[in-house]
């Protein structure tokens, strides 16, 4: 499903954020990617949402070699992969339900399907009668399970989230977190970066460390 | 109806969301471009007036030979006979106008009826007029030949009667490098004003465009509001334009009815033929789609 091979990224001639990076995850995997601020766990989701190239080595996403897709088949690749950012980047010019609509435009879903599909993207996140309100009248939980929507709504093979549960209470983080549980129940592969291990650790069954420059992998065994 | 449609449907809602969360601003630069594009309007219901005059009065030099008051009745036969001698191959046709005919010819002239009911004597002298045949340097050749005929006895004036409608001709064509010249400028400004509104919508509309991309938004996606945006502005700018010009000619074509039903004659100015401004808002809106898709080129780089 995923698979990095000596992958590098560094930005302009600086120094690299990720050297020589080798792992794969495979279909329905829960993967936990963790470290401390500024190792490069953004930076990977990034890669693997196909946000940002690399710089060398190969990276395999959902049956497509990244550094041989050309530009105009980037956002079909991003149609399968649900990305939420740290930052939520929600539309504030329009409510809830045209929010999660906005992925389902995209690939020209019929109006009232997509309607549709949007209010059980949103009920199952926990927003149900929410649908009406701007994102700004929403807290911040409520505005990351909005984000969560408008990811999942499209079905993707792969989701992937940045410090989902950075700045939140430990009843909205494990709210989230659930959510994302029973998305990967259902077979979506899920990784998460975040430097909350012990959250983490209860829901992911792999985790991949990044810390001082090195790259480990649990392989499986959540530690 | 398929994804591809719905697409454009999505676009277009986009564009009028946009347009409407703006109004002012949107009704600004419609007006500038609707300006711009009213004065070559103008300028084209001005020739497509005018130019059907020319086209029904011939070009081909008409020569009058006025005879003197005091000449003698068969003088304009003598003269006309003369010329048909001499002059065959230069002339085409030649015939006379006896001054009891002009007179008559402008009594039944409702502009001149009344000046004329007053006279006691006829002041029109006889007059031949003599049609040139076709052929190269044909201006050079009338003036040579009023030149020579103004020499002969009896004669008292000689007018050459195609003159205006050529120096019309001239004017015509002036007018016409005049509003080619327009059209470009007008073009410049409906460019320059759609390329600055769609930067302008492109980097407010900065964060939508990011979100879009990170959701699966493909360029065209992303693009095709900007392209609607720009083409919906030129098309309401050119029917807007069109408004304009047809509420511009009303007081102009009550002034110019009066002065030309002064001399017995119906004129006025219209807009050109329907066809001609249903292609001219066509080309409006595909110049607005074009700058737009130029300047969303430059301002919307993933």
């Amino acid at each position: 499903m995923i698979e990095f091979q000596h992958v590098f990224k560094s930005y302009g001639r600086g120094r690299n954020v990720l050297a020589n990076i080798n792992f794969r995850v495979s279909a329905g995997e829960f993967v936990l990617i963790s470290g401390p601020s500024g190792a490069g766990k953004s930076t990977l989701l990034k890669l693997i949402g196909g946000l940002e190239p690399h710089t060398r080595g190969a990276i395999q996403v959902n049956g497509h070699r990244l550094d041989q897709l050309p530009a105009r088949a980037r956002p079909y690749l991003r149609q399968a992969v649900g990305v939420i950012l740290q930052d939520t980047h929600l539309l504030f010019d329009r409510n809830a339900l045209q929010n999660v609509m906005l992925p389902l435009a995209i690939i020209g879903q019929p109006l009232v399907s997509a309607a549709a599909r949007a209010r059980a993207a949103l009920e199952k996140v926990g927003l149900s009668g929410k649908e009406m309100l701007n994102p700004i009248e929403l807290s911040g939980g409520e505005q990351q399970r909005l984000a969560i929507a408008r990811a999942i709504v499209n079905r993707p093979a792969i989701l992937i989230a940045d410090e989902p549960t950075a700045n939140l209470d430990d009843d909205n983080a494990q709210r989230i977190m659930n959510v994302f549980r029973d998305f990967n129940r259902v077979g979506v592969t899920t990784l998460i970066a975040s430097h909350d291990r012990p959250l983490m650790a209860r829901y992911a069954t792999r985790v991949l460390l990044i810390e001082s420059g090195k790259f480990s992998d649990s392989h499986g065994a959540c530690p | 109806m398929n994804a591809w449609l719905r697409q454009h449907r999505y676009a277009l809602a986009v564009t009028l969301r946009r347009l409407s969360a703006q109004p002012f601003s949107s009704l600004l630069n419609l007006l500038v471009m609707a300006l711009a594009l009213a004065l070559p309007l103008l300028g084209v219901a001005m020739l497509v007036s005018v130019e059907p005059i020319t086209r029904h009065v011939s070009v081909t030099p008409e020569i009058t030979i006025f005879l003197k008051q005091e000449a003698p009745a068969q003088a304009a036969g003598e003269l006309a006979a003369r010329i048909r001698k001499e002059y065959a191959q230069q002339v085409r046709a030649v015939r006379t106008i006896t001054r009891d005919e002009a007179l008559a010819s402008l009594r039944s002239n409702p502009a001149w009826k009344q000046a004329f009911a007053v006279l006691l004597d006829n002041p029109l002298p006889d007059a031949v007029v003599a049609t040139l045949t076709e052929g190269a340097n044909l201006a050079d050749r009338a003036n040579r030949l009023a030149q020579s005929w103004q020499q002969w006895n009896d004669v008292d004036w000689v007018q050459l009667d195609s003159a205006w409608v050529q120096r019309l001709e001239a004017i015509l064509r002036f007018v016409r490098i005049g509003l080619f010249f327009l059209a470009g400028w007008v073009v410049v400004i409906v460019v320059t004003t759609i390329f600055n509104t769609v930067r302008l919508q492109a980097t407010s509309q900065q964060e939508e465009i990011a979100v879009a991309r990170l959701v699966g938004a493909t360029e065209s996606f992303v693009r095709r509001p900007f392209l609607y945006l720009g083409a919906l502005s030129g098309a309401m700018a050119a029917l807007l334009a069109i408004g304009i010009a047809a509420l511009a000619l009303t007081p102009l074509n009550t002034a110019l009815l009066a002065l030309a039903r002064s001399y017995g004659q119906e004129f006025a100015l219209h807009l050109p033929s329907m066809p001609v401004l249903l292609i001219a808002v066509l080309a409006a809106a595909a110049l607005g789609g074009l700058s737009a898709r130029w300047s969303v080129g430059h301002h919307s780089r993933a």
